[in-house]
């Protein structure tokens, strides 16, 4: 039966980076998941504090720490060191990042034409962060494919307000007719048609006709390759004369599913292991402490032995959590207690504003250990007190927690080792 | 603020069911007519009711006319309308909880009320239905059917301009305007999407405005104390049963579930609410549908619910005179009433038609334009029920199946799916804004079924917002329209009052993941008023050359 020092539980971006960090630090780690996570949802940028009003993602953190409540009351020391070792980690994979704690929050374009705020963000969206200097911004998108509305979102972002921004805005539709037979096109297929060098050169031909003249920076659905995007970004930006970067619009995200391969890829070589697709369906435990897990798929179940469990699984939306009809919100692999409103005040009124049940989470001590069980540890959006959406930190939180984690773990493994 | 002056025979106050028949009706018989709608078509509640074509039998001891109506326009509605019927055949089954009594006399009331029903061995009914209790000690099959309401009513008001009557969407009442004797002479219309006003004279005025039918008489200087009886109902991720499952029991909350489309809706509550605009789903009546809805299904109470809803019952209490004190409002007569406000309140050429049933409409209409074409002298008959109603061809039941295989069959880049859940295809959206080009998201759902299913919304919205983009850049949408930014604002708002009051579960994370996407990756929350307009900036669709 597979053995590990510490069993991780999810794989999202907190699962993930704890997993390669302790897999890097000489840990035996396991990471069971029942699935792919959020990452597959993301637009790409790396969210630490994009609190509105802060001119950095340092000053966002202070801001968020204030609040007691908030996971960087106790993790704001482990994000600068966090965010570093992820950058580095990242990059060495071919997933290289510009920005750090003290880069400025700018405005980005978002698919429909609104500004959100990013600082640290992979390269291919490095030339949306960059000052304007003058330089136009021209988005486009193709025919036939769905999910692109760059005319609609120039004309939005003209009524925006956005400071030094572009010397100014539009949106084309470049008319693809070899996409004609291919519909329902999402990102990710059209990021594998992009892998393809003779396909690429073809359409990467037919945007280049498109471009108006004057100096731009082009911003393209973001589905510039898979296997090869490093190569499709610079063949782009050489092929448009204009430097490039990719606007996220409805998932699959194709910039998660670079960084879900990126680290994964980081887990193995580090000698970890990774079931996915392997959902826990029992704990076995005492009083205190968690003696293995059982996950299950297909016809066969596994128990997982270790030392420590880290959960890695998210909230309501990574589905770590259940709300249920009585009002009581669900920790679904330990039973954590989950600190909730009451559910008359779950939501706001308004779709567009935070809810309350957003915060809801799993109050932890300094180790980021629940009360009820020593050998368990919670990192990532499971964490009580944030509004990862509102205060764009759930990156933050979550390499922080990683980090928290693998840092106090790996310590005796490696002394052991 | 120009006034416009229209002049027809009658003006029919009400989009719902019974306003569009009375349409079709009074047209058949060769009236001119217009009617005017507040909001959408069949967006009050015609459109939020289950979608139960009753047999009747649910009435047999509560309301034995309403019953015999129902049984006779069931009939009625399968041979007029067949394309909006699935013949989904209907149960009304005793569980443990239901009286013995009622059991006994439920064959012999059937009998007495012309409705079939036809007792079914219990392992037959198992067979049918294997998720029903298994506590079942008695059913009865009854012709029980779903009816797809919005279908209904386009076709009713296609085959009335057939005829030559017209029908204004967006324009609510404004004042009735009566001669020196007190008879209706006209009315006054606003244009609720440019603020005009409109004024139309008219010799007969018809309020089908159901639970709203108290404020059109107000206008015209009547009381007219309705009894709103609020209904609430949860759509359940599925079907539960093939049919439509009743309990042998007097009419109570969860005892109804309706296969409708992909999902199946399980209802009803009745209370009396004072507003029928502030129907609002309440915990306790969500609480009261699913514990109800176990003791016909064990366990779908854990099972996913996809939305809740109400509507607003148009009953009439005519024995009772506006004291309206009910809690309950399902002792009143779900029978219809046609009001000759001539000869009750000295307002000649006005009637009110209240009470029914989305099932009666038609009967409905059919007594309310037989005594609005008296009064005007004409005696051409009421022909509604021997005509069929336009629409696809016999049997051409939707099926989602259906439109998945028609696009396989064309493919193509026209099958570009704008709602995954629904397959809702490019289009079938262009060519439902083709035909209302002033249009609101939520009220292309109400022909396509975009946003209806377990997404609630969280794709097809930015997708369906870009395509009004598109066709207000190319002079496609019409300047009423709302703009596509305040359509998404607006749709999001309403797929949000549905799910709200159900968020728990699977549907709980749905809702997470469509924030994640509105809020976290699209900000929709930054999005302006509207975007700018088109053709200043050189954007359009360039050819690859």
């Amino acid at each position: 039966m597979p053995r590990a020092d510490v069993v991780v539980i999810g794989a999202g971006l907190a699962g993930l980076s704890c997993a390669a960090e302790l897999a890097e630090r000489g840990a035996r780690v396991l990471l069971a998941a029942k699935g792919m996570a959020t990452t597959h949802w993301t637009h790409g940028a790396l969210d630490v504090a994009g609190v509105s009003g802060a001119a950095t993602s340092r000053a966002g953190i202070e801001a968020l720490r204030a609040d007691g409540e908030h996971p960087y009351a106790r993790l704001a020391g482990d994000v600068e060191p966090a965010v570093a070792a992820h950058l580095e980690r990242t990059a060495a994979q071919g997933l290289p990042h510009t920005g750090d704690l003290d880069a400025p929050l700018r405005p980005v374009p978002t698919a429909i034409g609104t500004l959100r705020p990013a600082a640290i963000v992979p390269s291919a969206q490095a030339a949306a962060v960059a000052p304007w200097n003058g330089d136009g911004l021209l988005l486009v998108g193709f025919s036939h494919y769905r999910d692109a509305w760059a005319p609609w979102a120039a004309r939005n972002l003209r009524r925006a307000t956005w400071p030094e921004g572009p010397r100014e805005i539009r949106g084309i539709t470049v008319d693809l007719p070899w996409l004609e037979r291919l519909h329902n096109l999402n990102a990710t297929v059209l990021a594998r048609l992009f892998d393809d060098p003779v396909w690429r050169q073809r359409t990467l031909g037919a945007i280049a006709r498109a471009v108006p003249s004057g100096t731009w920076r082009i911003g393209l659905p973001a589905a510039l390759g898979l296997e090869r995007h490093a190569e499709v970004h610079a063949e782009a930006e050489a092929t448009l004369g204009h430097r490039c970067f990719e606007v996220s619009s409805l998932p699959p995200s194709v910039p998660g599913m670079r960084l879900f391969e990126a680290l994964r890829r980081r887990i193995i070589g580090a000698g970890g292991r990774i079931h996915l697709g392997f959902e826990v369906v029992e704990v076995e435990r005492d009083a205190r402490r968690v003696h293995a897990v059982h996950t299950h798929a297909g016809a066969r179940t596994l128990r997982l032995l270790g030392d420590t469990f880290v959960l890695a699984t998210g909230g309501i939306g990574g589905t770590g959590f259940r709300g249920r009809r009585d009002g009581t919100v669900e920790e679904r692999i330990f039973g954590l207690h989950v600190t909730a409103p009451p559910h008359a005040a779950w939501f706001s009124d308004d779709p567009l504003q935070p809810h309350p049940l957003e915060a809801a989470g799993v109050r932890t001590d300094d180790a980021l250990r629940p009360p009820e069980l020593e050998n368990v540890r919670v990192i990532g959006s499971a964490l009580a007190g944030m509004h990862y959406l509102s205060e764009r930190c759930g990156d933050g939180v979550a390499l922080a927690s990683a980090h928290r984690v693998a840092n106090e773990l790996a310590a005796p493994a490696r002394a052991a080792a | 603020m120009t006034a416009r002056a229209v002049e027809v025979d009658v003006v029919v106050v009400g989009g719902g069911a019974t306003g569009a028949g009375v349409l079709r009706d009074l047209a058949m018989r060769g009236l001119s007519a217009l009617l005017v709608e507040r909001g959408d078509f069949a967006s009050g509640t015609s459109g939020r009711y289950h979608g139960l074509l009753h047999s009747g039998a649910r009435y047999i001891e509560s309301d034995p006319i309403s019953a015999r109506h129902c049984a006779e326009e069931n009939a009625v509605l399968r041979r007029i309308a067949p394309a909006t019927v699935e013949p989904t055949g209907g149960y009304f089954v005793a569980t443990p909880d239901d009286p013995d009594d009622y059991l006994e006399r439920f064959p012999a009331r059937c009998a007495e009320a012309g409705i079939e029903a036809e007792p079914v061995p219990l392992d037959e009914l198992f067979r049918a239905e294997p998720l029903l209790n298994r506590e079942i000690r008695a059913a009865y099959r009854v012709p029980d059917a779903s009816l797809e309401p919005w279908e209904l009513v386009d076709a009713n008001l296609a085959s009335a301009r057939e005829h030559g009557a017209q029908a204004w969407r967006y324009h609510p009442l404004t004042a009735v305007e009566r001669g020196s004797d007190g008879a209706v002479v006209g009315v006054r219309v606003r244009d609720a999407r440019t603020g005009e006003e409109k004024a139309v004279a008219c010799r007969a005025l018809v309020s089908a405005a159901g639970a709203w039918a108290g404020q059109v008489a107000a206008l015209a200087g009547a009381e007219l104390a309705m009894s709103p009886g609020k209904g609430s109902m949860l759509i359940m991720n599925r079907r539960m049963t093939a049919s439509v499952v009743n309990r042998l029991a007097p009419p109570g909350d969860g005892d109804i579930i309706v296969p409708v489309h992909t999902v199946c809706i399980l209802g009803t509550t009745d209370v009396t609410v004072p507003d029928p605009d502030d129907v609002h789903v309440t915990d306790d009546e969500i609480h009261a549908l699913l514990a109800d809805g176990d003791r016909l299904v064990p366990g779908l109470s854990g099972a996913r619910v996809l939305r809740a809803y109400a509507g607003a019952r148009p009953l009439y209490d005519a024995s009772a005179m506006s004291d309206g004190g009910h809690e309950e409002s399902r002792e009143i007569s779900r029978a219809h009433h046609v009001i000759d406000h001539g000869r009750r309140d000295g307002i000649g050429g006005f009637w009110s038609i209240v009470g029914g049933k989305l099932t009666t409409y038609r009967l409905m209409a059919r007594d309310t334009a037989d005594a609005v074409a008296a009064a005007l002298g004409v005696d051409a008959p009421c022909r509604t029920a021997e005509e069929e109603l336009p629409g696809p061809a016999h049997g051409d039941v939707y099926w989602l199946g259906d439109r998945l295989a028609a696009i396989e069959q064309r493919g193509g880049g026209d099958a570009d799916l704008v709602c995954e859940c629904e397959i809702v295809t490019r289009a079938r959206l262009d060519a439902a804004l083709d035909q209302r080009g002033d249009s609101s998201l939520d009220d292309v759902r109400r022909t396509t079924r975009l946003g209806m299913g377990p997404c609630q919304g969280a794709f097809c919205t930015p997708r369906a917002a870009a395509v009004l983009d598109e066709r207000a850049a190319d002079g496609r949408l019409a300047p009423q329209a709302p703009s596509p930014n305040a359509a998404m604002r607006g749709f999001l708002a309403e797929r949000f009052r549905g799910t709200r009051p159900i968020a728990w579960g699977e549907q709980l994370t749905e809702l997470w993941l469509s924030a994640g996407i509105f809020r976290g990756l699209l900000a929709v929350d930054e999005l302006p008023e509207s975007a700018e307009p088109a053709a200043t900036g050189g954007e359009g669709t360039h050819a690859a050359s």
